[in-house]
């Protein structure tokens, strides 16, 4: 039997650029093969399918756009469907599910100051809104970056963060872990980044996304600065199988991560023994 | 409530005027005492007095392996698989009807599951009344020894040579039907299947939770952080996922696929998957988000305690302790598990 819809079926696109990060992480650009938009929000990802290999999810990294039907992963090269990814070529198709999940609020965070605690690959989801907020700069206040990195090798993004902390409209911070002869900036894990911003707790907001053993930290830190908690958001990885709520894998607790996440709300979570 | 009597020697014929239309499975005695549902022939003897069938009857909706795409590797295009057999389940007791229920509202929820939809569509279930209990279950007080919906008929035997069947839809109606003129029930006759249906419940009240079902939600979040309870519970665990594979209303899956030898198509297919395997929650990288078998073991009793709950209302669990018999560490029990966190917190109070 056949049938015209089915939540399951993947929508072609082409890769069109494709450029590499650092050793293991690439960063490429599709379009999608319908000439649409991809509609996504910040914060959301899709499904994409190396037809073959398999199907793994990832966050969108490029900011929402209505002008071109083009839209930004990057990847690690970590399984084997990021593995194929690496493989493809400029001109080979993948197959796309989604945008699936809920996303950063963006008309909430009008008029209020940001801050973004990005550690290591939680860059690449967070870029999307950051990317959002700097082509509509004038709708918010004061935006603060910090991003963390085990170590200088494994920074992403190097050549955009060089020219976005020139900006004034914007102030970047970035620490390593463990740093090589060669770097110059400051040294420890994203937390010891705190004492050196200035923000007003009651005007700002705060999005952080990192290695599952990040998020308490920063939390704590928030805290500390006087953040209330339902001011910060975080986006949370699991294993999205089918995207629709039904496989069970991505299950924190009693949510879905894939319907009522990756995006939350920290007092969404708070009190989840599974979530951070 | 519009109820028929149907007489033992009619049954046959009735049996092969709908196996025109549908695969017809219906409880069979595999081995000792196992029942099993097996497709419907002529030689197959309905075993009408089952206590449980070993295996569930999810696989008739979320068949173990199912194809759900296919796609071409050239072009990148795509069309979805959906198939649907037309089946009927003869015989399908209570607390199985209950989870099936349970699985219609969670596949429909959100994004509708097309392929599982499609299958209960062609579906018909005939209901019946159990005639005994498994020495494991205890759906009497999980609030599965009655249903109001999810069955076209529902019979229960009111005589060695009689059944009383009560029609749930006009499919059903149709169906009991269809080879010749039949008798409506007498009052007597309800009052017989009544009495049934008490008899039953007598002997399934020998074993049962100790509190209503409707605060397990709160008592199991309770404990939710008591590690040691949980580790103590699981520390046999073998986490080889035969609870996930015997319940109900699991339906966990995992997505794969297959190329084919030309690498020019393939066809992508989902699994059962259980919440109790190693990988389970696994991402790439390698980190796992319950690494440990007793996380996974809590998270399995949380889900039917709390989780579908909140969801929908009412248990996950429905008490037909399949999971009882299939554990092979013999540490699956969610009746024990439930009252033993009653009794402990009793106690600390």
């Amino acid at each position: 039997m056949k049938s015209d819809f089915s939540p399951y079926v993947p929508r072609p696109a082409t890769l069109v650029a494709k450029k590499e990060l650092n050793e293991y992480v690439t960063l490429f650009e599709f379009a999608q093969d319908s000439g649409k938009p991809l509609a996504h929000r910040p914060g959301q990802f899709i499904q994409v399918s190396v037809y073959g290999v398999g199907e793994a999810p990832f966050s969108v990294s490029s900011p929402p756009r209505t002008d071109h039907h083009h839209f930004e992963i990057a990847v690690r090269r970590v399984g084997s469907v990021t593995n194929a990814l690496h493989g493809l070529e400029v001109g080979a198709k993948i197959g796309i599910r989604g945008p699936y999940g809920s996303y950063f609020p963006m008309q909430k965070f009008v008029g209020q100051d940001f801050l973004f605690v990005a550690g290591g690959l939680g860059y690449i989801p967070l870029r999307s809104v950051l990317h959002y907020m700097l082509r509509h700069r004038d709708e918010f206040g004061k935006l603060t970056l910090l991003v963390g990195t085990r170590n200088p090798g494994e920074r992403i993004f190097t050549d955009q963060l060089a020219e976005i902390s020139k900006r004034s409209d914007l102030d970047v911070l970035e620490t390593v872990d463990a740093p090589d002869e060669e770097w110059q900036g400051n040294v420890g894990v994203i937390t010891t980044l705190f004492p050196k911003i200035r923000i007003n707790p009651e005007t700002t907001y705060v999005a952080t996304i990192g290695p599952p053993v990040m998020y308490r930290f920063v939390i704590q830190e928030c805290s500390k600065l006087g953040i209330p908690q339902d001011r910060i958001y975080v986006s949370l990885e699991r294993r999205m199988k089918c995207g629709l709520g039904k496989c069970g894998h991505c299950q924190i607790n009693g949510l879905n991560c894939c319907l009522d996440g990756p995006v939350f709300c920290y007092t969404e979570i708070a009190g989840l023994g599974e979530a951070l | 409530m519009i109820a028929y009597t149907i007489y033992l020697p009619q049954i046959k014929g009735l049996l092969r005027k709908w196996s025109q239309e549908f695969e017809i499975h219906v409880p069979t005695r595999a081995e000792g005492d196992f029942f099993e549902f097996r497709p419907w022939t002529q030689e197959v003897e309905i075993a009408w007095d089952y206590d449980l069938a070993y295996t569930t009857l999810k696989k008739f909706f979320l068949p173990p392996k199912e194809d759900i795409l296919c796609f071409n590797m050239k072009d990148y295009s795509a069309n979805p698989v959906i198939n649907a057999p037309r089946q009927l389940l003869l015989g399908v007791h209570p607390y199985d009807i209950k989870a099936v229920n349970q699985l219609d509202q969670l596949m429909d929820m959100d994004s509708p599951d097309v392929n599982y939809r499609a299958r209960r569509d062609n579906t018909l279930i005939f209901g019946l009344e159990p005639a005994n209990v498994a020495d494991t279950a205890f759906w009497s007080s999980m609030g599965a020894a009655r249903v109001d919906f999810g069955f076209d008929l529902y019979w229960t035997r009111i005589s060695p040579g009689a059944f009383f069947v009560q029609v749930g839809s006009a499919k059903g109606e149709e169906m009991i039907k269809l080879d010749g003129p039949i008798e409506k029930s007498s009052v007597a006759q309800k009052e017989a299947a009544r009495r049934a249906h008490l008899k039953i419940l007598a002997q399934a009240e020998k074993r049962t939770l100790k509190y209503d079902w409707n605060r397990v939600p709160d008592q199991v979040n309770k404990f939710f952080s008591n590690r040691t309870f949980w580790m103590e519970r699981a520390k046999t665990c073998l986490s080889c996922g035969s609870c996930n594979l015997v319940c109900p209303t699991c339906y966990c899956f995992d997505i794969q696929e297959e190329a084919d030898d030309l690498l020019k198509q393939g066809k992508r297919y989902r699994q059962w998957d259980g919440c109790m395997l190693t990988g389970f929650a696994e991402i790439a990288g390698g980190h796992n988000f319950r690494a440990s078998a007793w996380e996974r073991y809590r998270h399995r009793y949380m889900r039917k305690g709390k989780y579908i709950f909140d969801k929908l209302g009412e248990l996950g669990c429905v008490g037909c302790g399949r999971c009882v018999r299939a554990c092979t560490a013999r540490i699956a029990n969610p009746r024990e598990v439930y009252n033993d966190i009653w009794e402990a917190i009793k106690n600390e109070i």
